[in-house]
């Protein structure tokens, strides 16, 4: 990958458009790296209590390798790199890249620009099932893990299945029927919602940020389970991705591409949602990324899912690393914030930008 | 303090009040200025100095404190293990960074809670490592904390005391839905620090101006009182059985309630049958004045409004559930009852801080 960055300078480049669109993703893979190795130096260096550069490298050195750099650091410093800061720029980076591969997903299946992860209810299946955790008076919690986050999840993937199930009734067309079933389903668990909210007291607090989403909490327990998940999802829909390609076509395209259409919508769908609700189940709702990494991706490199997917990914974890990086120096504001304010401008000056015509 | 706070969580997501509604968030607080003179002092645990007439005299109470390592139930039920004497303690409440101070520890303390109505004033050195509903746990951790006093009722939010916890940071959480657990709560304080007996001096104390303060309104009829805790859109007063309303009841009071344990929202038609004789402004602090209330529509058919009995309290003393709460209902006391002879707060220079005047706009 890191050859992309090399043929900047290669004077293939120079031979025209179609070469240069051709290197445009090793260009964007490189950079990519680039930019979530910086995220990763930064978010562990900086924080609210300063630990000098030295000392935290020192710190993970011990711990990864068991290297002894012959410094000294206070238990104290080495909880907060180890146990406060690593987990947490992974953590945002894990859902970064579950955000955006399920939404890169989602448009492609629906074939619809205003497709995100949460289009088809995971949001306010998670959101109810967060609110229901809040609100009644049980308080378990197994290997870090809260009735929240297994409630949220379990709220995400209910709400899609529920979806998918009530799409198949009825003689609309099944994306028609899908969209507007999961609007539908959305609206009802809003109210559900409403009514968790308005019944919780001061409790409410914990739901709103729950619905805002962030990594203040992130840990090393609920990492491993949601890295686990959306590695295994994701990659699973990369192997699908000639499919995805296929069903951007059109249904009947893609039957003659000997795609089982029904089928491999149905896998799909399962796969992306069940990443996505990997991904709030740890974070809460976090908009922004997962409807328009893809869209800038496709800005730059084209429709092409094999190069998409994995490109989000990396736009995706480096987005929601940095964010989260100013959300944190900025005090704790909440991420979506700065996704949307990081992430809107220049997806506008993209698309104003972008000369060839841009369908998904 | 956590019943108000409650109903101001829960009010949070209304339009058109985000400033107001950050304030009150911040729970209890803003009181202009921070009434003066009170009896827990900067003075350790001489604090204690009880009233002058009570019986409570520092005599050293039956030592329940065995030396630490020592474990604590606390008021959700958790057992926290202290090790050893903490030495670095975190106060996430506003009533626990008084009640640290008023057992003479508050040198101990490295990190508290951000407090508009901050008491004692010495405090205000300290950093604040939290806000309403938000916690750096990075910087507890980086102060080596070895004791975090927090908020329980989704005061302090709960991912963030299991994260301290998980960091291996004793956190104490602590929730006063009555007068009686205030009391225990002290103590508990007292018997995190290694202060048990300073704790339960205080406490007997302050049972003792309770008991004087009744003692002084007792026999006397019992206005029905309007407490007012925000009327900037709906009304808000006293829930049935909360703790601002047994307040009002051991001032000598007859509360107004909502009719419901839970809900804090009482509307007008309700409050105008139930025509309260006494208006007490909780919410004096964000500008409500007497001349406000009387130009409400609808409000002059109220007895009060017409006898004019509507002043200005100081929400903080009355509701922060610490060591001032005798300051708090004395100023109940003599705001419901004028006329009643008061025990006056001893050697601190008198009723200065418990007069509702205190409480500027």
């Amino acid at each position: 990958m890191a050859t992309g960055s090399g043929a900047l300078t290669s004077p293939s480049l120079r031979l025209g458009s179609i070469g240069r669109a051709r290197r445009r993703p090793l260009i964007l893979a490189g950079g990519g790296i680039v930019a979530l190795f910086v995220a990763l130096v930064l978010g562990v260096g900086l924080g609210t209590v300063a630990i000098s550069p030295l000392d935290t490298v020192a710190i993970l050195a011990h711990r990864l390798f068991g290297l002894d750099l012959g410094r000294t650091w206070t238990p104290a410093m080495d909880t907060i790199v180890w146990d406060l800061r690593l987990p947490r720029v992974l953590t945002s980076m894990v859902v970064g890249v579950g955000l955006a591969v399920s939404g890169a997903t989602f448009q492609g299946l629906l074939r619809n620009p205003l497709a995100d992860p949460y289009v088809l209810g995971t949001a306010s299946g998670a959101a109810l099932g967060a609110a229901i955790a809040v609100v009644i008076p049980i308080r378990v919690t197994f290997l870090g893990f809260g009735l929240i986050h297994a409630l949220a999840f379990l709220g995400a993937l209910a709400a899609v299945f529920t979806v998918y199930r009530l799409s198949r009734i009825g003689g609309l067309s099944p994306l028609t029927s899908l969209l507007l079933t999961g609007y539908a389903v959305g609206s009802l668990l809003a109210a559900g919602l409403a009514m968790a909210m308005y019944l919780s007291g001061a409790a409410l607090r914990q739901i709103f940020s729950y619905l805002l989403g962030g990594f203040d909490t992130a840990a090393w327990s609920q990492l491993g389970a949601a890295a686990t998940l959306v590695a295994v999802g994701s990659v699973l829909i990369l192997l699908r991705a000639r499919t995805l390609n296929g069903l951007l076509l059109g249904e009947e395209a893609a039957v003659h591409l000997g795609v089982n259409v029904g089928r491999e919508r149905a896998i799909l769908l399962g796969l992306a949602s069940l990443v996505t609700a990997a991904a709030v189940a740890v974070s809460g709702l976090i908009g922004f990324v997962g409807l328009v990494v893809p869209h800038v991706v496709r800005l730059i490199v084209g429709p092409n899912a094999r190069v998409v997917l994995p490109l989000s990914a990396l736009g995706g974890a480096a987005l929601l690393a940095f964010a989260d990086l100013a959300a944190r120096l900025l005090g704790e504001i909440p991420v979506g914030v700065v996704t949307a304010v990081i992430g809107a401008p220049f997806f506008l000056f993209l698309l104003r930008r972008s000369r060839s015509g841009y369908e998904l | 303090m956590a019943i108000p706070s409650a109903r101001r969580a829960r009010r949070q997501p209304k339009p058109h009040r985000t400033l107001a509604t950050v304030l009150a968030g911040i729970a209890f607080a803003l009181a202009a200025c921070t009434s003066g003179a009170a009896p827990s002092s900067s003075a350790p645990a001489a604090t204690s100095s009880p009233a002058a007439l009570a019986t409570p005299s520092p005599s050293p109470s039956p030592s329940a404190a065995p030396a630490f390592p020592t474990t604590l139930t606390d008021d959700e039920g958790t057992a926290v293990k202290l090790a050893a004497e903490p030495k670095k303690i975190v106060s996430l409440t506003p009533s626990a960074t008084e009640t640290l101070f008023a057992l003479g520890v508050g040198d101990r303390v490295v990190g508290k809670v951000e407090d508009l109505s901050l008491y004692p004033p010495e405090a205000g050195a300290i950093p604040d490592v939290a806000k309403f509903g938000e916690v750096d746990v990075e910087q507890i951790v980086g102060f080596g904390t070895d004791l975090v006093i927090a908020g329980g009722n989704s005061f302090n939010p709960p991912d963030k005391i299991a994260q301290l916890r998980t960091l291996g940071v004793p956190v104490l959480v602590l929730y006063a839905p009555d007068i009686p657990t205030v009391f225990t709560d002290i103590e508990l304080i007292g018997a995190a620090v290694g202060k048990a007996p300073e704790a339960k001096d205080l406490t007997t104390s302050m049972q003792a101006g309770f008991d004087q303060i009744q003692a002084a309104t007792t026999g006397l009829p019992k206005p029905r009182v309007f407490y007012e805790l925000d009327a900037s859109q709906k009304i808000y007063t006293a829930a049935d059985k909360s703790f601002l309303a047994a307040m009002i009841e051991l001032a000598g009071g007859d509360p107004i309630t909502t009719g419901s344990t839970t809900n804090f929202e009482i509307p007008l038609e309700t409050l105008i049958t139930k025509d309260p004789e006494i208006i007490l402004l909780g919410d004096a602090a964000y500008g409500t004045t007497a001349e406000v209330v009387e130009g409400r529509p609808g409000w002059n058919v109220m007895t009060a409004v017409k006898a004019k009995a509507i002043k200005p309290v100081d929400d903080v003393v009355i509701t922060r559930p610490g060591p001032r709460l005798v300051e708090g209902l004395r100023a109940l006391a003599a705001a419901i009852h004028p006329d009643a002879n008061l025990p006056s707060a001893a050697p601190t220079p008198p009723a200065a801080a418990s007069a509702p005047a205190s409480v500027a706009p």
